[in-house]
């Protein structure tokens, strides 16, 4: 075993998208020696593709005037449908406005406020003389006030790369192209993690006082997402794998309205939020029917079951690839969508051969986020688990609770980045370094008998194909734990992911599994992630209400006396599958209510209703 | 960066008076052909325009000092090129793999300028010995032109027209100002009429030999 | 009818350098709205498990999957193979370190370049949370952005003949860095700074003007006026250096 290399440093961060990179440079702010690792090069982490937008409420814009972060607030929690914690709230949409213009200080080439005519919904913005030159916003779903600060096409893209620049500035290290497969503890606190290298193969250890997961999302576990082919939720196996740390409301996963068909790329919301409309087969624009007040601007959990409603009473647009809908921004003109919205044009042209400019897009609800995560406090610290830290996606931090807001994740990476990361810094320089190295030699140990296991039998006949189990998984999220839910399907879901579960101990390699080989990842992976899947399939099917982006058709109604809670799905040293808790969640300032959109809402649910079966031409 | 041998020795702007000196010298080559090619053209108005033209020349001191002109504008332009030309074996068959891997045509137009350039200075040198020795004069051309130099003249024609052509785009499209497809137009354009020009020249003078 | 497809694919590991460098030919059906993304997925799960190839977004949007289809360089994720001929050859991108298969190592070229490059906003103000943000005419923030937009995939250095055989060019990519800074009013870097950075053989002055870095963007950064304003700028710098005693300049 002494022949893996092993490295010290204080701060391990684990993923180089926004959040990770965000932390690590506060943490290096504050002198410490930081080390983050990548599976990509970090600025092709998937932050990069975050089109739309990042939320503050800097109140620039003409249709931002009056915003504050008390509206921002109020926004997010109803977003949340109340499932999100106040106090995370209340801090986050007060950093906000600082981390915007942080940005802005480090390089970030945000979008500004010009008196450019500008007609949105049949009225003329005039924007105000005095504001000509801050950081313009825009509309984003079930916001009051458009808030939404943006980069024209590529927000994502240059906050990472403007925050990157900063850690190579900084010098912190970067290792990239490497694979944390395990972290390093003793069942009570976190020293490090074993890392398996994907350019060699080799596996190495890296020792230190504190350990930050920030890997993003597990969309890849769903058959079809919006993610990138990266997200495949390893650093939130990491965290349920250590068997105490518990994963937050894994049953909250976010479909986002539009992804594009039939490659489910992301077809941002700033093109219904800068005006685009949804039409069915009939060219009908149908969510004002459903939706009077926000229209195509409902939170996304709304806005997404709304479609699937209108495609299943008949109204979808036929396809191979099953029915869609048709986004439409043609009436936005040619030059708002070749400056403001080019990325969608060049999908559009890339993918589907078509202009935005003349053509409507395809469009279905597809799989985007994950509300849920290593469940953290409020400082980033992991349940459970000392000197572990947890931010952006792949924690639960809960900003979101059971749906997050358009452009309040960019924000959360920035935010959570800069207010963990400081708390990162305080947690480590509180922690005496202490390198225990028969724990760390064990791990290895124990990860380098996994491989070679896998090794051993390779290439034999028999066994499970990791690619088709992987696609089972898929399969069996998509179908039974989607936008609608109900107890059948999901009793069924869970059934068949503890039997994949059991059957992925007997993967069998078809290739031989040397040195970086894929398969050999995959096969590594693929346990993980089936356990994040059974996360959240029971998380499902124990939740007997509907409450944001979680739908239950057999419990349609939000049920705030039983379940206003959060689940944390823990996962004990040999288990089959997950053990299920509960925390109250905390209400501080709005207690639950009426979120003015979407079923829950007395008004809009009985006018879509009425709409919906008279209607629809 | 700077490192010690970068910091004793290098003047920073080395690099941009090298550019700049292929540059111009590059732009007053193009200029000296293109006036080359009208003189010459002077035959058009008959054997003693041409000759008074070459007598005019001769009683300046123009050729000697145009001879000079262009060996010292010529050593600047290729000591200024010698260092783009990939000198090693190596490096060679790296370019000429890689232009053939990516198909790309401005690439093989570069290869084919380190190409044509070294041509045309084997060429070029042949043509000014023989001028300078023998003078210019009508006669001399079309006798030279129809007894065998034809395919001579016809290659230093097309290949210094391509190269200047080539080169003239090149400095246009590396600082900017024009668009690409209509700076090729243009230049294609000039480079179709000079070649024209030259060839048209060449056969007057052939056939002058031919009635000598 | 769909048409059988032949994908002729650069195989070498470096782990087995005994093993030559080859190309391999595999097999399989075109399918509606296929992309070499589903292309190469398709043949590692259900061919040959050990075919190393990178994508992340699968969207054009992370500049991982860049690689020369028929020759060109590209991104591979939104390549049609509508758009193909039957039989097509896929190779990794030269200049950057091959890793194995298609794969090869830009990001450490990228960082590297960054790096030498200094590519961040140079400036002694220090960040006031309090304060209102700093005014920008928003006709200067899109100019940034435009320069910004570089996804990092490598198809100009792949492409470019001088970056085949100067390690030291930065081409393309690097030079469009540097032209996203000196645009950016918030780095403070005078002229004389930047002629330093790319007033050399191995920055704008090395570029020979082949343009296959313009020809080839995958996401149409105008890479050519791109160079063009770098150099221009940069030029002038060196022109005015001249009035400086050389020692000032060590």
């Amino acid at each position: 075993m002494r022949d893996h290399e092993v490295l010290v440093t204080d701060v391990l961060v684990i993923g180089a998208g926004l959040a990770g990179e965000r932390a690590a440079i506060e943490a290096a702010l504050a002198g410490l020696n930081v080390t983050i690792l990548s599976l990509v090069p970090p600025r092709r982490s998937h932050s990069s593709a975050a089109q739309g937008g990042m939320q503050a409420s800097l109140g620039n814009t003409a249709m931002g005037k009056g915003d504050s972060p008390d509206i921002h607030f109020v926004d997010t929690v109803k977003g949340s449908d109340w499932g999100c914690d106040q106090d995370v709230a209340r801090l986050f949409v007060e950093t906000a406005p600082v981390a915007v213009r942080e940005m802005a200080h480090w390089g970030v080439p945000w979008t500004r406020v010009t008196l450019e005519k500008r007609v949105y919904d049949g009225k003329v913005i005039e924007e105000d003389p005095a504001k000509v030159g801050l950081i313009a916003a825009r509309n984003f779903g079930g916001t009051a006030k458009w808030r939404t600060c943006y980069t024209a096409d590529g927000t994502g893209h240059t906050l990472l790369y403007t925050m990157d620049s900063v850690v190579l500035k900084l010098g912190v290290t970067v290792h990239d192209r490497v694979e944390a497969i395990r972290l390093i503890h003793d069942g009570e606190q976190c020293f490090g993690a074993v890392v398996r290298c994907l350019r060699t193969g080799a596996l190495r250890a890296y020792v230190a006082r504190t350990t930050v997961i920030a890997s993003g999302g597990y969309g890849r576990l769903y058959g079809a997402s919006t993610n990138a082919v990266i997200n495949e939720g390893s650093g939130m196996a990491l965290a349920l794998d250590t068997g105490v740390v518990p994963l937050g409301n894994m049953e909250a996963v976010q479909f986002h309205p539009t992804g594009i068909v039939p490659s489910w790329i992301l077809i941002t919301e700033g093109a219904r939020g800068d005006g685009g409309y949804l039409l069915d087969k009939n060219l009908h624009r149908f969510m004002p029917d459903y939706e009077p007040v926000k229209k195509e601007l409902a939170s996304r959990d709304v806005v997404s079951r709304r479609i699937m409603q209108h495609i299943r009473a008949g109204y979808g647009v036929d396809s191979p690839y099953g029915p869609h809908v048709w986004l439409d921004i043609r009436h936005l003109g040619e030059r708002h969508i070749r400056t403001n919205l080019r990325e969608i044009a060049a999908i559009c042209q890339n993918f589907n051969g078509i202009d935005p400019v003349h053509d409507l897009i395809p469009v279905r609800p597809t799989q985007h986020y994950s509300m849920g995560g290593v469940r953290t406090n409020i400082h980033g610290q992991a349940y459970g688990m000392y000197n572990l830290f947890a931010l952006g996606e792949a924690a639960c931090w809960d900003l979101h609770g059971f749906n997050r807001l358009g452009g309040n994740s960019l924000a959360e990476t920035v935010v959570a980045g800069k207010i963990v990361g400081a708390a990162i810094a305080r947690q480590t320089k509180e922690t005496s370094p202490d390198v225990r190295w028969p724990l760390v030699y064990e791990h290895l140990a124990e990860e380098s008998a996994r491989i070679e296991r896998l090794r051993a039998r390779a290439v034999r006949p028999g066994g499970e194909n990791v690619y088709a189990l992987r696609h089972e998984m898929e399969q069996i999220l998509s179908e039974n734990v989607g936008i609608f839910r109900t107890e059948g399907p999901l009793v069924e879901a869970c059934d068949k992911l503890r039997e994949l579960h059991r059957r992925a101990q007997d993967i069998r390699l078809r290739g031989e599994g040397r040195g970086a080989d894929p398969e050999l990842g995959a096969a590594l992976r693929l346990p993980g992630m089936i356990r994040l899947a059974l996360c959240i399939a029971k998380g499902a099917l124990e939740r007997k209400e509907s409450r944001g982006s979680h739908y239950r058709e057999d419990y349609p109604k939000r049920d705030d006396v039983n379940w206003l809670k959060r689940t944390l799905a823990y996962w004990p040293a040999g288990a089959d599958e997950p053990e299920l808790r509960y925390e109250p969640v905390k209400i501080t300032e709005l207690p639950p209510g009426d979120r003015g959109y979407g079923e829950s809402s007395s008004f809009a649910a009985t006018a879509g209703r009425q709409d919906a079966g008279a209607n629809p031409s | 960066m700077v490192y010690l041998q970068k910091a004793l020795a290098r003047n920073p702007r080395v690099d941009f008076l090298v550019e700049l000196v292929q540059m111009v010298s590059g732009l007053l080559l193009v200029v000296f052909l293109w006036t080359h090619m009208l003189f010459v053209a002077a035959i058009w108005l008959g054997v003693g325009a041409f000759n008074a033209l070459a007598h005019f020349m001769d009683q300046y001191r123009l050729l000697p000092a145009t001879v000079v002109f262009l060996v010292l504008v010529f050593c600047a332009h290729i000591g200024a090129v010698i260092r783009r030309v990939p000198r090693q074996w190596q490096e060679q068959k790296i370019v000429w793999r890689h232009a053939k891997l990516i198909r790309h045509a401005d690439t093989w137009s570069w290869l084919f300028q380190a190409v044509t350039g070294a041509a045309i200075l084997a060429l070029a040198i042949v043509h000014m010995a023989v001028v300078s020795y023998a003078g210019i004069n009508a006669g001399l051309s079309s006798m030279r032109v129809h007894d065998g130099f034809l395919a001579f003249y016809a290659a230093l024609l097309l290949l210094s027209e391509y190269h200047a052509s080539v080169g003239l785009y090149r400095v246009f499209v590396k600082w900017g100002w024009v668009r690409r497809s209509s700076l090729k137009r243009v230049l294609g354009a000039i480079s179709v009429l000079t070649v024209a020009i030259g060839a048209i020249t060449l056969g007057i003078f052939y056939s002058l030999g031919a009635q000598a | 009818m769909a048409r059988e497809l032949t994908f002729r694919i650069f195989r070498f590991n470096p782990d087995q350098p005994d093993v030559k460098p080859r190309l391999q030919d595999y097999r399989l059906t075109e399918e509606p709205g296929m992309t070499l993304f589903v292309v190469l997925n398709k043949l590692r799960e259900e061919q040959d498990p050990s075919l190393r190839f990178d994508f992340v977004c699968r969207a054009a949007i992370c500049g991982s999957c860049g690689m020369l289809v028929n020759g060109r360089p590209t991104l591979a994720c939104k390549t049609l193979t509508k758009d193909l001929p039957a039989v097509t050859t896929l190779m990794p991108l030269p200049v950057f370190k091959l890793l194995g298969d298609l794969s090869v190592d830009t990001g450490v070229w990228f960082r590297e370049m960054s790096l030498r490059t200094e590519a961040w906003i140079h400036t002694d103000q220090v960040f006031d949370p309090n304060a209102e943000e700093e005014r920008m005419d928003n006709a200067v923030a899109l100019q940034i952005y435009e320069a910004e937009r570089c996804i990092e995939c490598g198809c100009c250095i792949g492409g470019c003949a001088t970056a085949n055989i100067k390690p030291e060019f930065i081409g393309a990519a690097g030079v469009n860095r540097v032209a996203r800074f000196m645009l950016d009013p918030r780095d403070k870097r005078s002229d004389a700074e930047y002629f330093e950075v790319v007033g050399t053989e191995e920055g704008v002055f090395g570029c020979v003007g082949l343009m296959a870095c313009d020809d080839n963007c995958p996401v149409g950064i105008p890479l050519r006026d791109q160079l063009a304003y770098v150099r221009r700028k940069m030029a002038a710098a060196g022109w005015k250096l001249r009035r400086r005693a050389p020692a000032a300049r060590a």
